[in-house]
């Protein structure tokens, strides 16, 4: 199965590259990346064949394609990657807009081809364990989640990521859609509701976009859930961050830290001191096998359109709120 | 000086033990349960009263530990009679009482303190002590988790009435309403949810503070977990850095030894450690403040804010609208 990635923009990128290659039966050709200093760099970095422009990729007659470019240049490759008769797998958030992203859903029906949006998380084997947890009753009826995906700011990987035009926003705009994926597939109920305070509380004129957020959201099935996407960690900290939720129920709370296996390493010079490092399950390489899977059994991903489409549903909801001071019926 | 208490339930005993450490004359117990009263007697060799104003008569301070919607009238009491006054939290059920106690106690010339026991944790002293001095920049956001379990009463359990005691809410967020705005500043905003069991008192709530110079708080407060389980919890982010501390992490003694069934205690509280008990840093200070006429590190006013913050979260739950202050 020949894969490809389009657009190295995405810093996952590096990591599907990487797990796109032990997965066997599958030939990852190459990936496509228009600023020319860039392409070189990531293809002696990664001794991988780059494409200068995206359509040379797609012509070479792929199964599949990671798109890996900024949020808001997601539709632009997805309809190409459509027209060429490949199945999409799509970083998140799906899109900046949600015009955008009926774009791609359209473009996708229009050329038969299967999407797939970039939800690792559900792959990961503690999120699975918790959400069979919850499945099964074992909290009774659930009170509320409280959900934490705070970071650091991500600029010193991508630029971009804190450029509003490229990115749609900023950290509500990067991390919000994890945990809304995830509230959505553990509890099978839509976000009903949103209220969230938003603000650039922590690179004040150096970067223009929002880089605080917290939400109080409400499930249709009335279960409440607070998402911190907050880039609060220092770039000092001892590892980009963290993904969690306490979900407290009737019969008590069961707590995820889903990046809890990890060594603490002390090592002179190094860039972050202490760093964690972590020895638990890659969550990237179940995705990728998801895909690649349903590409094999010309089926549907488990992760769709609308799974991507509704998490950057909640987001835009997140800034609404923000600007409005008030709670956004979803 | 003669100091008072008023209550005998779990309040009254870890004031009574924080009494013991200060240089006050512990001299006699008032409460309702005279069975429990005169166990904690006997241990502190107090004298039992059989009335409210006998203990006012024979004392300089009086510390009123017993439930919530009694404070008020007592307080009152007290600086009618003309005595200082420690109050636990919460000081009252609504904004109007609070400042009508403030007021009496003021005119009567007595000193009032009310209990916010959590500004003497040393860890949360410490934060906030770091964050005033700048080592991590303009604080940014706050989060802070107090979730515990139902306080325990084998007869008539007032906690679990929220007409009596406020509600989980107001009886055990508002020590992290309090938290947060002594670090993030004057509340502009508050939107605030609660789901709670359809047959019991079970309820976890979530509420994001706003605050006016720009701060914004997460603050999670619950009696969801199994009884002996409590976990708090702060994480401070600011422009230059980050203070995190969980009960979770690490303790100075931890035990792991086989013991009897059932042996959680009937109010859950935050274990510190050894050396420096918070209920005794509490008292010591608002008894040396008394005596030598000092100022409290937490004012009257204060404990009436924290309330207001916390009256807004709950009208927040019922409306489902933000409250702006």
């Amino acid at each position: 199965m020949r894969i490809g990635i389009l657009s190295f923009a995405h810093l996952h990128a590096e990591g599907y590259q990487a797990g796109l290659r032990t997965i066997p039966g599958v030939e990852l050709v190459g990936f496509s990346h228009e600023n020319a200093e860039e392409g070189r760099h990531y293809a002696a970095e990664y001794g991988l064949r780059w494409y200068p422009r995206h359509q040379e990729l797609l012509s070479e007659g792929l199964d599949g394609v990671v798109v890996c470019s900024e949020n808001a240049r997601h539709r632009e490759l997805v309809e190409m990657a459509a027209q060429a008769g490949c199945a999409i797998l799509c970083e998140k958030p799906i899109e900046a807009s949600l015009e955008d992203a009926q774009a791609m859903r359209q473009a996708c029906e229009r050329h038969g081809v299967q999407f797939m949006t970039a939800f690792p998380m559900r792959f990961a084997p503690s999120v699975q364990n918790i959400r069979a947890q919850i499945q099964q009753g074992q909290l009774g009826r659930v009170y509320g989640v409280n959900g934490i995906n705070h970071s650091e700011i991500p600029r010193a990987h991508r630029s971009w990521f804190a450029d509003g035009e490229l990115a749609g926003g900023g950290a509500v705009m990067d991390h919000v859609v994890h945990l809304a994926d995830l509230l959505r597939w553990c509890f099978g109920a839509e976000v009903a509701e949103v209220y969230a305070e938003v603000d650039n509380l922590f690179y004040p004129g150096e970067v223009d976009v929002d880089t605080a957020g917290l939400l109080l959201v409400a499930l249709s099935n009335g279960v409440q859930a607070s998402i911190d996407c907050s880039w609060s960690r220092p770039t000092w900290y001892p590892r980009w961050g963290h993904l969690k939720m306490e979900i407290v129920g009737e019969r008590g709370a069961l707590v995820l830290d889903a990046f809890a296996q990890y060594l603490t390493l002390y090592a002179r010079g190094a860039p972050r001191n202490p760093s964690w490092v972590g020895f638990g399950p890659d969550p990237n390489r179940g995705m990728l096998e998801e895909f690649v899977t349903s590409i094999r059994e010309q089926r549907s991903p488990s992760v769709t359109w609308n799974d991507g489409y509704q998490a950057l549903r909640v987001a835009l909801a997140a800034y609404q709120s923000a600007q409005s001071k008030e709670p956004v019926r979803l | 000086m003669r100091v008072g208490i008023v209550g005998s339930g779990t309040m009254g005993e870890v004031h009574a033990a924080g009494w013991r450490s200060t240089e006050a004359e512990l001299v006699g117990c008032f409460s309702a349960n005279r069975e429990q009263a005169q166990r904690l007697a006997g241990e502190y060799g107090m004298r039992v009263y059989d009335d409210y104003p006998a203990l006012l008569n024979d004392v300089d301070i009086v510390d009123i530990c017993a439930p919530t919607y009694l404070h008020k009238e007592m307080v009152l009491g007290a600086a009618a009679a003309r005595r200082h006054v420690i109050c636990e939290k919460p000081m009252a059920l609504t904004v109007e009482d609070a400042q009508e106690m403030i007021t009496a106690c003021e005119g009567a010339g007595v000193r009032l303190f009310v209990a916010m026991v959590v500004r003497f944790f040393p860890q949360y002293r410490l934060a906030r002590e770091l964050v005033a001095k700048g080592q991590i920049g303009r604080l940014g956001v706050m989060r802070l988790k107090r979730v515990s379990y139902l306080p325990q009463k084998a007869l008539d359990n007032w906690y679990a009435d929220e007409a009596r005691s406020g509600g989980m809410v107001v009886d055990l967020m508002i020590h992290d309403f309090d938290y947060a705005r002594w670090l993030g500043g004057e509340v502009e905003r508050v939107f605030a949810r609660l789901n709670q069991a359809a047959d019991g008192p079970g309820q976890y709530a979530q509420v994001i503070l706003r605050h006016k110079e720009g701060p914004m708080a997460l603050i999670e407060g619950g009696w969801a977990y199994p009884p002996g389980v409590f976990r708090t919890a702060l994480d401070l982010s600011g422009t230059d850095g980050l203070i995190e501390w969980s009960s979770d992490g690490q303790a100075p003694v931890r035990s792991f030894t086989l013991t009897r069934e059932g042996g959680a205690a009937a109010v859950g509280l935050p274990v510190s450690g050894l050396a420096e008990d918070p209920y005794a840093l509490e008292l010591n200070h608002a008894y040396r403040a008394i005596v030598n006429g000092e100022p409290f590190a937490v004012t009257p006013q204060d404990a009436l804010e924290a309330l207001r913050i916390a009256l807004a979260a709950k009208k927040s739950i019922r409306t489902g609208k933000p409250v702006h202050l």
